[in-house]
């Protein structure tokens, strides 16, 4: 159980998390459970009564969806209310968030097969739909490419194949297994919060742990064609294990921001793009470079991208780059305790992989890498993957 | 100065209006180490057409120039390009175009005075060079290009289309890729030289600050310049009622997206019709609403619909938007339930406990304080108002909006597959 006070707020937000390492049988099948709770519980049996009450609460909301982090799959659930000071009356959102995730509708020992029926198709159409947001598909495709045969390269929905097999019976057990064995983490936020306790009793009570899988490097370049009229080109780094703030400096000299060599060189110098950045996943030891660009463009774009890739192994990194890099994850830092859900997010991530470092702590320790620092992690990155999603070469529809 | 507090949200706000006819709101708010300012010039993608006061000529300029220019203020003479100066001082700095203003902005903890010292500086000095300005085609070419690719953009855009014949709201913000080809460098400083007056500006600051010391602080960074009077936008007439009934494009998605659109030609308070417009959206097809979960039990909404009220001095229009597998059968199903039902007491009073509640919660964070009063500000609207409104509203005006907007007016479906 964790509280997290905060002032200035005008809301409290509570957060509940259920973390189970991924598993490509049972992928499927856990992502259907937010979305069949959030059906119906024992006391408010379909979602327009469920849905009234939290309107009657002046607009609580609840939320809840599946996540990848690192190898872990977490099922999150959220609820956030008016802080009391500003309720006419005071409300209780602790109780039906529990009740949300630990009192379900249940019939005949099994979920309401209407439910099920429903939220399986819901999924199926999420599946069949992922190529409508070229952007992240191009993501997604990059990391399914890059992670092959490993935990990570698995979709978050998983696959229809796995989704037809599941019933409002088998789905129950599976539920009845999370509750049981996956990590729960509780979270409160804002002042004047109340503590969430757990309310069922589980057979055993240390938490479900995932090593890091070893990733072997592919040395792709995947290229595919659709009805674009803007190429995505996604290029997967691999960092080393290791110091991880130093890896952040580096990320955000090569692509974090306006100053990033990334953004400069691919944009403002060779004019190929309107975005041009890279992000780093921490708990995967990767970078993933992004880009949107015209399909004639890509050999000029992925020589101009490796170029700044070498230059970072040579050294040549200027202390404006080098300084504005710094200032930018700083920053951004800074502005965590601004926001609840990213307060929660912060040391969610901290306690699941037993770090526990203070955001003052992180602060410090991005605060003393050093240029040579970098210049030194540079050496070790190396490119994996290259992905394009692409149109047809004149560049039209 | 003008100040009002509000006890229900225990907020107060600031406003000054200085000599040379600037606006400037503050929203101080303590216990928050961020820092948010944006300054607005009220030049959007929809002013192509106006009296330029010191001339007193009229002015026709290519479409998209209010984006383009947007992108050029960053560019200064020694070469430094101002935004990435922001950045490198640890800023969240950006930029936006809309069409009715474009917005220069930063949030921040640390470096606030220093971002002030730029913003401000850029803003009042506009470097453009044939060769810069040529520079910015192709990015913005790619710009347009993505937007291309955004099956929720060509949503929009064809819903205004499908409302309205002439108002330019229909019309792409960064322009086109033959429009911009028009833009110079004398047609940015001519529409900078008009748009850019103080008069024609707005400025809203939240964050941990006092009031006065903040405000000297904004007219310490002010340049002189010379009174101009009022622009006058020439914008084309618009004919009452809707301009075509339904627009379908084909962009290869799956799961097409619609928007139904209402065109509201009322002449009501806007703050009161938003709210009466919410309550409806809220209690009618809600996800509290009977009509939400039978289209969700068959199937033909997966998520909830986002409807909306958007309006500024040239325009007013309902919208509802959503994802079906089957937009026509929603829509068939919203129409009837507008021509057929009336708002109870029950839903009313629940819907006004939720829309209170979202209200409240807009407070939490200073970037969201100053977008909100900035864009209403642009609007001649006081944020604050929709605060007090709430509680004065009564069921006979919600239903009578009900009536006026959407039982007794035509409406237009986009739809995009």
């Amino acid at each position: 159980m964790n509280i997290i006070k905060t002032e200035g707020f005008k809301t409290n937000l509570y957060a509940i998390f259920l973390t189970v390492p991924l598993n490509k049988k049972e992928v499927t099948i856990n992502s259907l459970i937010p979305a069949v709770l959030r059906r119906g519980t024992e006391k408010y049996p379909n979602q327009l009564e469920i849905n009234k009450k939290l309107e009657e609460m002046y607009g609580a909301s609840f939320n809840c969806g599946v996540d990848k982090m690192g190898d872990y799959q977490v099922l999150k659930f959220y609820m956030e209310t008016l802080s009391n000071k500003y309720l006419p009356e005071k409300q209780n959102a602790v109780e039906f968030l529990k009740d949300l995730v630990f009192n379900p509708l249940i019939e005949n020992d099994s979920f309401k097969k209407e439910y099920v029926d429903q939220e399986k198709e819901n999924i199926k159409r999420i599946i069949e739909s992922r190529k409508d947001n070229k952007s992240k598909y191009s993501l997604d495709r990059c990391i399914e490419e890059m992670f092959e045969g490993e935990m990570y390269g698995i979709y978050k929905f998983g696959s229809i194949e796995d989704l037809e097999k599941i019933d409002e019976k088998n789905l129950y057990e599976q539920y009845k297994k999370i509750i049981n064995e996956a990590r729960i983490d509780c979270f409160s936020c804002g002042e004047e919060i109340e503590k969430i306790d757990i309310p069922v009793k589980r057979d055993k009570e240390e938490q479900v742990k995932c090593e890091l899988q070893e990733h072997s490097i592919k040395n792709k370049e995947i290229k595919e064609q659709m009805d674009v009229s803007q190429g995505k080109l996604i290029i997967g780094l691999v960092t080393p294990e290791g110091e991880k703030s130093v890896v952040s400096v580096y990320n955000a000299i090569l692509g974090g921001g306006a100053n990033s060599k990334l953004f400069q060189n691919v944009r403002e110098k060779a004019s190929l793009a309107y975005t041009a950045g890279s992000s780093y996943i921490r708990r995967k030891n990767t970078i993933f470079i992004k880009t949107g660009i015209e399909t004639s463009n890509y050999d000029k774009a992925v020589d101009i991208i490796k170029k700044q890739i070498e230059d970072m192994k040579n050294g040549n990194i200027t202390d404006d780059e080098f300084n504005s890099a710094k200032q930018l994850i700083m920053a951004n830092l800074n502005l965590i305790p601004e926001s609840q859900e990213d307060l929660i997010a912060y040391y969610f991530d901290q306690k699941l992989y037993d770090e526990n470092l203070s955001l003052e702590d992180y602060i410090k320790s991005i605060e003393k890498v050093t240029k040579q620092d970098v210049i030194d992690l540079a050496k070790d990155v190396k490119l994996d993957t290259i992905y394009f999603l692409h149109g047809q070469e004149n560049g039209k529809k | 100065m003008e100040i009002i507090k509000n006890n229900k949200i225990n907020e107060t706000e600031y406003i000054e209006t200085l000599e040379n006819g600037m606006k400037i709101i503050v929203i101080p708010k303590k216990n928050t180490k961020k820092k948010y300012v944006i300054w607005s010039t009220k030049f959007g993608s929809i002013d192509n057409n106006f009296i330029d006061p010191t001339t007193n000529t009229e002015v026709k300029v290519p479409d998209g120039v209010a984006h383009y220019l947007e992108h050029k203020m960053f560019e200064n003479e020694n070469g430094v390009d101002s935004l990435y100066k922001m950045m490198a001082l640890g800023l969240d700095a950006n930029a936006y175009t809309t069409n009715d203003h474009t917005a220069y902005l930063f949030g921040c903890t640390d470096n606030f005075y220093e971002g002030l010292d730029e913003l401000m500086d850029f803003v009042q000095h506009p470097y453009f060079t044939d060769e810069n300005v040529e520079k910015e085609r192709g990015i913005i070419g790619q710009e347009i290009g993505r937007y291309d690719d955004e099956p929720s953009w060509e949503l929009y855009v064809n819903a205004m289309d499908c409302l309205y014949k002439n108002n330019p709201i229909k019309l792409d913000i960064a322009g086109t890729v033959e429009s911009i080809s028009k833009i110079t460098k004398e047609i940015l400083y001519s529409c900078y030289n008009t748009f850019y007056h103080p008069s024609n500006m707005v400025m809203c600051i939240s964050g941990d600050f006092e009031p006065e010391k903040i405000i000297e602080e904004v007219k310490k960074r002010l340049i002189p310049r010379e009174k101009m009077a009022e622009i006058k936008r020439i914008y084309p007439e618009e004919p009452k009622g809707i301009n075509k009934k339904e627009k379908e494009a084909n962009m290869g998605i799956n799961m097409p997206l619609f928007m139904i659109g209402y065109k509201d030609e009322l002449q009501e308070d806007k703050v009161k019709e938003d709210l009466a417009v919410q309550i409806i959206f809220n209690s009618l097809l809600g996800k509290s609403s009977k009509v939400y979960q039978e289209l969700y039990n068959e199937g033909l909404l997966q998520t909830s619909l986002d409807s909306s009220y958007e309006y500024s001095k040239t325009y007013a229009h309902a919208l509802i938007g959503g994802e079906s597998p089957n937009p026509k059968k929603v829509y068939e199903k919203i129409k009837e339930t507008i021509k057929n039902e009336e708002i109870s007491k029950e839903d009313f009073e629940r819907s006004k406990k939720k829309i209170y509640g979202d209200l409240v919660s807009e407070y939490n964070d200073v970037e969201n304080i100053g977008r909100m009063y900035l864009s209403d500000a642009i609007k001649d609207v006081n944020s604050m108002e929709y605060i007090d409104k709430i509680d004065d509203i009564s069921l006979e005006y919600v239903n009578e909006i009900l009536r006026k907007l959407f039982k007794e007016n035509e409406s237009i479906i986009s739809i995009v597959k």
